[in-house]
């Protein structure tokens, strides 16, 4: 009766495998990548802006299209491993990139002069300074980069499940998926089970002591004071628990122009958006133009658009639930609540359940009611963006001045006062950086919360299916093998991901800055 | 001909000219102190003649040959100490003799000799955030002696101290300085404060405001170790306070 423990315990095996491999290449290309852009202006210019619009593409969506050409290119069980494995690399990558980046711009100048003084080959500097001085970063960032790629795994597992020719044979999301459809839900929860505690011990066990190893310089600190341990012991706790924000808020849509700079720059600057917006301009009229030209692909871009729409209201309506849910229950946390610490630790079990493993399992709930699929999607969104938000916010408490606290106490300020002039303050940067990263979560469940069918591990009934939407049109567009329309979807796709950063997050951010500097 | 020339030296950060035409010369078995007001480009010249930077205009020349890039006689003590946080105290030490040839256990044996003399045995193996600001600054001068330098080049060595430990330390590089086994032939030390020139070096070298040049240059004859409390001392402190603030 236990050999279904067994089965499942071979399948997580077989996860954990796809994602440690993803986790050393993302390591050692954040390493490389990230070194190379801190120490080479040139690299820099190229790396960084590319790096940054990465991380903000909802890069699930671009599964179907890489399974398709992978599996084309090496046919079989290792091409569907590849691309689930490059697809985990391409969410674990990003944020290691600005770790490395970040610790090596850093560190004092004084390093550098060492090394030309003692005349370190380029070997001694990696070895040296370079690795090392990058290690703490990397290992803060592996531990988020870890719970995001256990997001894409599984979502790219229970997607594969839905069409046989691209299915993964082994592995969590797999196996619990089919647990789920089969009506087994006691074994569906024991899977579950199952998954949190190797997620738990995956950061007792794997995480916890690499962070402890390459911080042990830190950690025999006798000269700090107490409270200045206390501090850092608060903020070691906070970034090693809370997964924060992916995108550094300095970073997120690149650096904010100078205002005191030199006159000359400012003027350099803006000759080069004006050439920049002349180049998008050109581009653009160039598209409208092959769309024109074509009447397929014209009714094809049209049909994107509704999609695109479609998918934007269900999104941006979750985001809209995460709010009215969140932003009462942070506010909550951090200013009523004693037991902010257990709220946390509660939290991180529950968020540790990639959302989309819950798929099955609301489909098989949601089945019977009226616009099933509508809640079906509704469910996916809210449950992959919340955590982020949440979280977000949260850790902006380690943040917020204790005199902020106590000026509260000190005049009596509540209820709608309070709202206004501390409470939105105090959580409005973590909710921002919160919300591009949980809007950019709900985007990548996508291909899985708008149409997922059994053809992969059943009869190939439609499980869910909404009538319109971009997660939709890019799983149906595989199936057919329609690489146009696919194309074209991913094209559109990333299009308004980018025009969305530029007129909404970019403004918001600056903002932000002028407002808390 | 000295064993360090600075010639005709000139330095501009854009339009800013920090160093304007500053010469002069180092002997053997001198202590030469650079001071001057903050601001004047006291360490860019350490720098320059460390072959760290490239100066615009002039050069400096080491047994007279131009110095274009670092070069494993000159060494280099740093203000805040620019100890490798993650490596420990020895191995910090040992980065000394990257640029040597010699085994592992050579570099191990030379380091913790330098441990016991500079007193600071039993920390070869901590990191260097378990010292304190004047130990940590007796590991960054090992790391500069360890590779016996003939030139050691100090950018303001105490000033990151408690003026108790600097004390200390102070007196202690003198020591080590004049100890026959060390072969460091000529220090070039750059400070703001008066007193610890007139306490350490031969020769001050006085320069003025940006852009700097040389206003002076003041031999120091007092027989070391030196009394602070002493006429003769107090008088070389007042003459310097003198030309600076002219």
């Amino acid at each position: 009766m236990f050999d279904y423990i067994l089965q499942l315990l071979v399948d997580i095996s077989f996860s954990w495998v796809r994602m440690f491999i993803a986790l050393g290449f993302s390591i050692l290309l954040g390493l490389g990548l990230g070194i190379w852009a801190a120490t080479s202006r040139r690299a820099e210019k190229v790396i960084i802006p590319i790096v940054d619009i990465l991380q903000t593409l909802p890069i699930l969506a671009f599964f179907p299209f890489v399974i398709y050409i992978i599996v084309a290119a090496i046919p079989g069980y290792m091409g569907i491993n590849a691309a689930v494995i490059f697809l985990i690399i391409t969410s674990m990558l990003w944020n290691i990139i600005f770790g490395v980046y970040e610790s090596i711009k850093e560190l004092p100048h004084e390093f550098m002069e060492l090394a030309a003084i003692y005349g370190m080959s380029l070997k001694e500097k990696l070895s040296k300074i370079y690795i090392p001085a990058s290690m703490p970063k990397v290992m803060s960032q592996s531990t988020l980069s870890w719970a995001i790629g256990l997001f894409y795994l599984v979502t790219s597992e229970i997607f594969s499940t839905s069409n046989e020719t691209f299915m993964v044979t082994h592995g969590i999301g797999v196996a619990l998926t089919q647990l789920a459809l089969s009506g087994n839900f006691s074994e569906y929860i024991v899977g579950i089970l199952i998954l949190i505690v190797f997620v738990i011990l995956t950061r007792l066990l794997f995480f916890a002591p690499l962070e402890r190893y390459f911080n042990k310089h830190n950690m025999s600190n006798i000269q700090k004071t107490h409270a200045i341990r206390f501090v850092h012991l608060i903020k070691s706790k906070l970034k090693l628990k809370i997964p924060k924000a992916r995108i550094p808020i300095k970073f997120a849509f690149g650096k904010k122009r100078d205002t005191y700079s030199l006159s000359n720059e400012v003027i350099i600057k803006q000759k080069k958006s004006e050439y920049a917006n002349l180049v998008y301009a050109a581009l653009a009229i160039l598209f409208v133009a092959v769309i024109f030209s074509n009447k397929t692909l014209f009714s094809y871009e049209l049909s994107i658009l509704v999609a695109l729409l479609a998918s934007f209201a269900r999104v941006w309506f979750a985001f809209a639930v995460i709010l009215l849910i969140s932003v009462p229950l942070t506010v909550y946390l951090i200013f009523f609540s004693k037991r902010l610490s257990a709220y946390i630790l509660l939290f991180q079990i529950i968020s540790s359940i990639p959302a989309t493993i819950m798929l099955p399992l609301i489909v098989s709930l949601f089945v019977k009611m009226p616009f099933h699929s509508e809640a079906v999607a509704f469910s996916v969104y809210f449950l992959s963006g919340i955590w982020y938000i949440i979280f977000s916010i949260l850790s902006q408490k380690a943040y917020i001045p204790q005199s902020i606290f106590e000026v509260k106490r000190l005049f009596g300020i509540k209820g709608l006062q309070a709202w206004k002039k501390i409470y939105l303050y105090a959580i409005v940067p973590g909710l921002i950086t919160g919300a591009v990263t949980g809007i950019a979560a709900e985007w990548n469940a996508s291909i899985v919360a708008e149409y997922f069918t059994s053809s992969g591990i059943g009869n190939g009934a439609v499980l869910t299916s909404v009538s319109i939407g971009i997660g939709k049109l890019l799983d149906v567009s595989l199936d057919n093998g329609n690489m146009v329309l696919m194309l074209l979807a991913l094209l559109n796709f990333t299009i308004m991901i980018i025009v969305i950063n530029r007129l909404v997050w970019k403004r918001l951010f600056n903002r932000i800055e002028d407002i808390y500097k | 001909m000295g064993l360090l020339e600075v010639k005709n030296i000139g330095y501009s950060i854009g339009p800013v000219h920090v160093i304007e035409n500053i010469t002069f010369t180092a002997m053997k078995n001198e202590f030469i102190s650079i001071i001057g007001p903050s601001g004047c480009g006291k360490s860019t010249l350490l720098r320059i003649i460390a072959g760290l930077i490239k100066p615009l205009r002039g050069e400096v020349l080491y047994n007279g040959m131009v110095v274009e890039k670092p070069n494993r006689d000159i060494s280099f003590v740093f203000q805040d100490f620019a100890l490798l946080p993650w490596l420990t105290n020895i191995e910090n030490v040992k980065l000394g003799l990257s640029l040597f040839d010699i085994s592992e256990e050579e570099k191990e044996r030379k380091a913790k000799l330098l441990f016991k003399k500079i007193g600071l045995e039993g920390f070869e193996n901590a990191y260097p955030n378990m010292l304190s600001g004047g130990m940590k600054q007796r590991v960054g001068l090992a790391r500069a002696i360890i590779s016996d330098p003939k030139v050691l080049l100090m950018d303001e060595p105490f000033s990151s101290l408690d003026e108790l430990t600097a004390e200390a330390l102070r007196a202690d590089v003198i020591n080590m300085l004049r100890s026959p086994d060390i072969p460091v032939s000529l220090v070039i030390m750059v400070t703001h404060n008066v007193e610890e020139a007139v306490e350490l070096s031969s020769k001050v070298v006085i320069l003025s405001e940006r852009p700097s040049h040389v206003k002076d240059i003041k031999r120091i004859g007092l027989r070391y170790p030196r009394n602070k409390r002493s006429k003769d001392f107090m008088k070389e402190v007042e003459y310097i306070y003198k030309v600076l603030t002219e």
